[in-house]
């Protein structure tokens, strides 16, 4: 019985095997989705000769849970500011080699001295971004400056919100003066009440593509990821705006890491360095408007894209990452999935 | 005569085991079966008593720990949602579609292949895509709210996307197949004269309908309750889209397990067990229920 099964197996692998011709060097690409432009992967592959498999995922839980499956090797990722954090604690990142990334110089000061990693040893900026408040304009008249003012009762059934209980749980600290590194048990304790009120306002949750619903007129606000925003400001400026929430708003930094266990190290560095240059940071902020955490991609971007508000917010705004929660994350999906659920729907 | 040598047939070729000719044949079945059921289903059984390592994965600690959080109210509710949405579903599957497969199962030859395969043509699309048409019919300044303001019928447009009748609606469109085609097959064998024989008798078109159609087609009917309920009760995709997210079902639980914050796998596991264990139960008393009415 087991030989035929093996017999099978080996037919099975044997016929996919030559699909992947082994001579051409590759690199296999872990990154968010509607991240990496195409035309990024096809200029690597054209000066350096490496074929990018570029595979997708849309959380880094989801990330982290193929990455632990071991079920299949990754040469790069592209985890968030807090995902780097648990991902240096468990030690699953290769140190970086600097001295293989010359456009290094190229990423701002301010990316330095962040707590998840502060000399970037293990991690790269990618991209930045905010989560804040887009607003129909032409809907919403009244001035909205903060989480107290986006969750009103009269905006009720017109707001959407991002899916995702540490953003919601964060937003609520924030409005009682906590920062995003005061997710504690007994803190979300203080925070059930809050939900309770705000979750029966939401129209919508979406964590993919929350500009669907501001677009389609289906609600008039919401709380969604910065380059979102920024595609509705670039589409139609006059309709959309984009504000920072005056509590406190949440910076994410996604960034490029070489996961342990990778085979192709050296084409790993390549890729980084390809992204960090100038004119392939300005595709990418071309076709994903977050805030280009590299400086001289930045000098070529068109005056438009420099005034975007969602992508490069005016003013001193208060901004904290997120840090490495632990356990506790478990207790903040519970709570969620249990406001969400009292909440009607 | 006939009747004698399949009974014959029957006896003498159950219970012997199979040849080697036999095995050989058998083996894909069998080693498809091992891979794809029985290995996945052996590895949820052991995670759900593991305990949760940090970034997700497991450890491998016996605990009863997450099917005490099965019966936690937080979940519980969730888990009887799930089991409303799919009872609906499969409620309004069987109203729909019952008589839809009567006709089909019923119409002259020629039009069968014909009817059969406008229920099956939906099945060529993507189903996320066909999801997904239905976000365009439904939004505010969708296509179904701009025909009734055009028609006068209503002044202002109707919240009709994101809302648990949405969900439903979604689940319906779904599953409807899934419904039609197993009592299809049953209408399709039901022999006419059993129905003329009862109208000759007295009964009815009602009472034959209740006492001799169902009971002839109720192999149909159990089949597509079974296959409309127990995909609907796990399914995550249609009420994301459709219920914007806010109706959550056992599948987005199980999701957040593993894709979401949580990183709790064992605790999706428990649930996945769960919904496993559940299934088989339900299969089982269908299938004793449909054996003890054939023998009556």
């Amino acid at each position: 019985m087991t030989r035929i099964a093996s017999v099978l197996l080996a037919a099975l692998v044997g016929g996919l095997a030559p699909l992947a011709p082994a001579s051409a060097e590759e690199l296999n690409l872990f990154a968010w989705s509607e991240y990496v432009p195409q035309s990024v992967l096809d200029g690597f592959t054209k000066e350096s000769g490496i074929r990018v498999n570029y595979e997708t995922y849309a959380s880094n839980e989801e990330m982290l849970a193929k990455l632990l499956s071991g079920a299949a090797n990754y040469d790069l990722v592209q985890p968030s500011e807090y995902t780097v954090e648990a991902m240096v604690k468990e030690k699953l990142l290769l140190p970086l080699d600097h001295a293989k990334l010359s456009n290094l110089k190229n990423i701002g000061k301010e990316y330095y001295g962040q707590a998840h990693d502060p000399k970037l040893a293990y991690s790269v900026p990618y991209m930045q971004g905010t989560v804040g408040i887009a607003i129909n304009t032409e809907k919403v008249k009244e001035p909205v400056t903060g989480y107290a003012d986006f969750f009103q009762p009269k905006y009720k059934g017109r707001l959407v919100v991002l899916d995702d209980a540490l953003e919601i749980v964060t937003w609520a600290l924030a409005s009682q003066g906590l920062g995003p590194d005061a997710v504690t048990k007994a803190n979300l304790e203080k925070v059930r009440p809050i939900l309770a009120t705000w979750l029966p306002l939401v129209k919508v949750y979406d964590s993919d593509s929350p500009k669907t619903a501001l677009l389609n007129g289906d609600v008039d606000m919401g709380m969604v990821w910065s380059g979102e925003a920024a595609i509705l400001i670039q589409e139609q400026g006059k309709k959309f705006a984009y504000v920072l929430p005056k509590e406190g708003a949440h910076m994410f930094i996604d960034s490029l890491a070489i996961p342990k266990g990778a085979e192709n190290v050296p084409g790993a560095h390549k890729f980084i360095d390809y992204v960090l240059r100038a004119d392939v940071g300005r595709k990418i902020s071309e076709e994903f408007p977050y805030t280009n955490p590299n400086l001289e991609a930045r000098k070529l971007l068109t005056p438009e894209e420099r005034a975007n508000a969602a992508s490069y917010p005016s003013g001193n705004p208060k901004l904290q990452t997120f840090r490495d929660i632990g356990t506790v994350a478990a207790d903040v999906d519970k709570l969620f999935t249990d406001m969400k659920a009292k909440s009607g729907g | 005569m006939r009747q004698e040598a399949t009974g014959f047939a029957r006896e003498t070729g159950q219970g012997r085991p199979p040849g080697r000719a036999g095995w050989l044949l058998l083996a894909p079945l069998v080693v498809w079966a091992f891979a794809f059921v029985v290995a996945p289903a052996a590895i949820m059984l052991v995670y759900s008593f593991a305990q949760r390592g940090t970034l997700g994965g497991v450890v491998l600690d016996f605990t009863f720990e997450n099917y005490r959080g099965v019966v936690d109210p937080v979940y519980l509710q969730i888990v009887i949602r799930s089991i409303v949405y799919a009872g609906l579903t499969t409620a309004i599957c069987l109203a729909a579609g019952y008589p839809v497969a009567y006709l089909i199962g019923r119409a002259e030859q020629r039009w069968r292949n014909l009817l059969l395969m406008a229920v099956m043509v939906p099945f060529w699309t993507s189903f996320l895509i066909r999801t997904y048409a239905w976000v365009t019919i439904l939004k505010s300044e969708g296509l179904l709210n701009s025909l009734l303001i055009q028609l006068q019928l209503i002044g202002a447009p109707l919240e009709l996307l994101y809302t648990p009748g949405a969900v439903v609606l979604g689940l319906v469109y779904t599953f409807l197949p899934f419904m039609i085609l197993p009592i299809y097959s049953s209408v399709e064998k039901l022999d006419g004269a059993l129905i003329e024989a009862a109208l000759d008798l007295g009964a009815g078109p009602l009472r034959a309908f209740s006492r001799v159609i169902v009971p002839l087609t109720s192999p149909g009917i159990a089949a597509g309750v079974l296959l409309v309920f127990v995909p609907s009760l796990g399914i995550y995709a249609v009420n994301d889209i459709l219920g914007g997210g806010r109706v959550d079902m056992i599948g987005n639980i199980i999701e957040n397990q593993i894709k979401g914050n949580a990183r709790n796998w064992p605790f999706g596991a428990a649930l996945g067990t769960t919904l496993l264990v559940s299934f088989a139960i339900i299969y089982f008393y269908v299938n004793r229920r449909q054996r003890a009415a054939l023998v009556r």
